[in-house]
């Protein structure tokens, strides 16, 4: 296992660097200047001259990318050019933030989609299997920021039940905290139940139809029995895997969520920083996106033995 | 022993009493579409940073609203005979949010910092000679008295340290840097305090008890009446329009600058106000004159008369505001009937004027962005259809605005539907487009008659005759047609009704003069 796990670490290593240098030069590729947009329409050439040398940006590029890798080594992501602010404790500040929102978002959705999608599989063609994959189809094609709003307008100003702007975190009081999550939360779940429903349905149907279910069912095990222990644990890898993958998506952009519900999240930070061509926090944001992408795959990896042992066979 | 009862009595009652009878405290939520780059006036700053830092730091000298240069900490300002030295004279009982009296050392440390390159002050090369200006010599002969000496005589030397975009060159104790000399927050004399700044979330600020304001009997632009009474201040970022809406609509927010095509809805909300902040930002069309067909004045000039001004900008304002195609603003002490005199739509006269120059029908391209709330894209879409009713093929290139405005600082276009940033001096709103392209290629205008006026406006103190030489400016801009200035930038905003004496100015937010109706 930890042989496993080492490699994959390693495995990691070149897609970061791949990753790295690309999210480099790609961001330089965008026209714009970081030192002109700080400056403003009015700004004299030697005034500008002075900030491109004093930021960095006068170097060729690949000085500027070695001296940036050099830096990332030594455990030092760079300052921000807007803000001043180390990149690392920027990046992990607004990373908490995102995370504490998608992991529960996820967690929420997995609990209803799963048994939803195996409820709508297990009753295939029926009405409440046709309600259940139109809700789904209907939450998924649904824009976020939409939802967001809508969800803003009859919760926070019709009913006024919960707050309309502002953001807690959870270290200042934990119960208003967890009233301004609600409905970001809420808007997050009702998107990604839609894709893990259809997941879970599908992967469902596929197992179902496999010969060691029609033995369990000839064998005089009742349905439920079928279901829950020899269905369920053979269905669910695929969607343990879409799981991960949403988790991975979602850790790395719920920018419009974030803008919607004004918190303070990594995906905002990063839309905010790709306008103001804050390159460091870019390279840092992205950087860190692509590492948690990895770790979160890999303890998916790591995990899906405990649905489908054939993998720690092969 | 026997009067202790009535003694603690007496004792409780006035506790009680001054329970009763103690004030709540006050608070304001204002809007902030986005966070503030930074709490160093003028250093790392934006239009954003200003509005809020401006409540919290004041320099010497200030705006008032007509544009004209006042003194703020300064009780008055005297130049000498050759107009190279100004004499600052401090208001007494002047004190720093940390209860530090305000002296003149005070302000020479500030200087002495803004003057460091180290500090990265954004108005350096106003002040150190590179643009022609230097501050040759800064005293501090006792405490009430600051002197400054510059390197030859200017009508744009006070106005420079009052620029909002330098920080109103604002006076900070030294206790706004760390040990490490490193910058803390700032400790100035405005006021607001500035408290706290959860980044990305809010910033709060508190009423700064000690102010002294200046003397007025109304808010004057940055001078005036100043009295701040709400107690505290919570600015929260939400930079989304539509939950802004919402955040005003449920009265979740009390302040917040909204778009204007929010305003009819909201306008019809009993408990919420809507107000429009007219300011001297510029919204123009700009032509690149070293193109073939661009640079001929003809061409320029036809576009000029094809333009339906007012059916332009009423489009591209929502119907909030009206032309002005003088680079004076109109609430300018320089704006009379010359510079109220304007381009003229006349559709046969921009024909004539098209089939004069060497326009051959070949497709135009003019830039605009879809930054909100700047309406480059609505003047560039109405543009385009006036003037294709002459015969002009007119094709419009959407671009994000970091990539605009690298295209605008090198000179790379055709057409350009663009913003100007506030300026609220004449000499500094021509100098933002007159100038050598060659040195500087975001500039639009180089006629040497043109840069000479310029220059002189620079020089001369005396209004009668800047404003001889503003006119003759404009006369001479609406010949040469180097750009076409459509209207002033405004600002919409709304407020709950129970929020009294809320009045932005250039777009900013003034927090003074505010109170909440009990």
């Amino acid at each position: 296992m930890l042989r496993f796990i080492v490699r994959r670490l390693l495995l990691a290593l070149p897609t970061m660097l791949i990753s790295a240098a690309a999210v480099f030069f790609l961001i330089r590729l965008i026209p714009g200047d970081p030192a002109s947009l700080m400056l403003g329409d009015q700004v004299d050439a030697s005034s500008l001259a002075d900030l491109r040398q004093r930021m960095g940006l006068d170097r060729a590029l690949p000085t500027q990318f070695v001296l940036w890798v050099v830096q990332l080594l030594q455990g030092d992501f760079g300052m921000s050019i807007r803000t001043d602010e180390p990149v690392l404790r920027l990046v992990f500040d607004r990373f908490i933030v995102s995370a504490g929102i998608v992991f529960v978002a996820v967690a929420v959705a997995s609990l209803i989609a799963v048994p939803a999608g195996m409820l709508a599989a297990w009753k295939q063609d029926s009405k409440l299997d046709i309600g259940l994959v139109g809700a789904a189809t209907v939450l998924l094609s649904i824009p976020s920021f939409w939802l967001g709003l809508m969800l803003l307008y009859v919760f926070g100003y019709k009913f006024g039940w919960l707050p309309v702007v502002g953001y807690v975190s959870f270290s200042e009081d934990a119960g208003m905290a967890a009233l301004y999550l609600i409905l970001p939360i809420a808007t997050l779940v009702l998107h990604e139940v839609g894709i893990l429903v259809r997941m879970a349905r599908a992967s469902t149907l596929e197992v179902l139809r496999l010969d060691y279910i029609t033995h369990a069912r000839a064998k005089g095990l009742s349905e439920t029995a079928v279901l829950c222990r020899h269905a369920f644990r053979n269905a669910f890898g695929p969607t343990w895997t879409l799981i991960g993958l949403v988790l991975g998506n979602l850790l790395g952009g719920i920018a419009v969520v974030e803008t919607v519900f004004t918190i303070p999240g990594l995906g905002r930070l990063l839309v905010d920083s790709i306008f103001g061509r804050d390159y460091p926090v870019i390279q840092g944001c992205l950087l860190f996106i692509v590492f948690v992408y990895v770790m979160v795959n890999l303890v998916v990896d790591l995990l899906y033995p405990l649905f489908d042992p054939r993998v720690t066979e092969e | 022993m026997k009067y202790q009862t009535p003694a603690a009595l007496a004792l409780a009652l006035t506790a009680v009493a001054s329970i009763a009878f103690a004030q709540p405290e006050t608070k304001l939520k204002v809007a902030l579409t986005a966070d503030i780059r930074s709490s160093n006036p003028g250093v790392n700053r934006d239009d954003n940073t200003d509005s809020v830092m401006l409540n919290v730091v004041e320099g010497l000298v200030g705006y008032d609203d007509g544009g004209d240069v006042r003194p703020l900490l300064a009780r008055e300002v005297t130049q000498s005979d050759d107009g190279l030295t100004y004499t600052f004279a401090l208001r007494d009982g002047l004190t720093f949010h940390n209860g530090s009296t305000l002296t003149a050392d005070d302000v020479l440390w500030s200087w002495k910092r803004y003057m460091d390159p180290k500090t990265e002050w954004r108005c350096l090369a106003e002040f150190d000679g590179r643009n022609g200006l230097q501050v040759v010599s800064v005293a501090a002969p006792n405490p009430k008295t600051f002197v400054m000496k510059i390197n030859h005589p200017s009508a744009l030397f006070l106005n420079t340290l009052a620029r909002t975009d330098c920080g109103m060159t604002g006076i900070v104790h030294k206790d706004s840097l760390k040990a490490d000399g490193s910058w803390d927050k700032p400790i100035g004399t405005g006021p607001y305090e500035f408290t706290d700044w959860k980044r990305g979330r809010s910033v709060t600020l508190t009423r700064f008890k000690e102010y002294k304001s200046p003397e007025g009997a109304a808010a004057d632009g940055y001078v005036g009446k100043k009295d701040p009474h709400v107690d505290l201040v919570e600015l929260e970022v939400i930079p989304d329009p539509a939950t802004i809406k919402l955040a005003v609509a449920s009265h979740s927010i009390d302040v917040a600058q909204i778009t204007s095509t929010d305003v009819s809805e909201l306008k019809s909300d009993p408990n919420i106000v809507t107000l429009t902040s007219p300011d001297s930002s510029k919204h123009a069309i700009l032509f690149r004159t070293e193109d073939p067909v661009v640079g001929d004045v003809k061409f320029r000039q036809a576009v000029a008369a094809a333009l339906d001004y007012n059916q332009l900008v009423d489009v591209a304002s929502d119907g909030l505001s009206t032309p002005n195609n003088s680079a004076v603003f109109p609430g300018s002490v320089y704006f009379d009937g010359v510079q109220k005199s304007g381009l003229d739509a006349n559709l046969d006269n921009a024909r004539k004027l098209l089939s004069e120059s060497s326009y051959q029908g070949q497709p135009i391209k003019i830039i605009a962005n879809k930054r909100s709330p700047m309406p480059s894209f609505q003047v560039a879409l109405v543009t385009q259809a006036m003037l294709q009713a002459i015969g002009v093929n007119v094709e419009i290139e959407v671009l994000e605005w970091a990539t605009q405005l690298d295209r605008y600082n090198s000179g790379n276009y055709q057409m350009m539907s663009f913003s100007y940033s506030a300026r609220l001096d004449p000499a500094l709103s021509y100098e933002q487009f007159t100038g050598d392209k060659g040195k500087q290629p975001r500039k639009v205008w180089d006629n040497p008659k043109a840069l000479e006026l310029l220059e002189q406006s620079r020089a001369v103190s005396d209004a009668a005759a800047r404003r001889a030489l503003f006119d003759d400016l404009h006369t001479t801009m609406l010949s040469d047609v180097p750009l076409i200035i459509l209207y002033n930038g405004l600002t919409v905003w709304a407020h709950a009704k129970d929020v009294q004496g809320f009045t932005p100015w250039e777009g900013k937010m003034r927090l003074w003069n505010v109170e909440l109706a009990q």
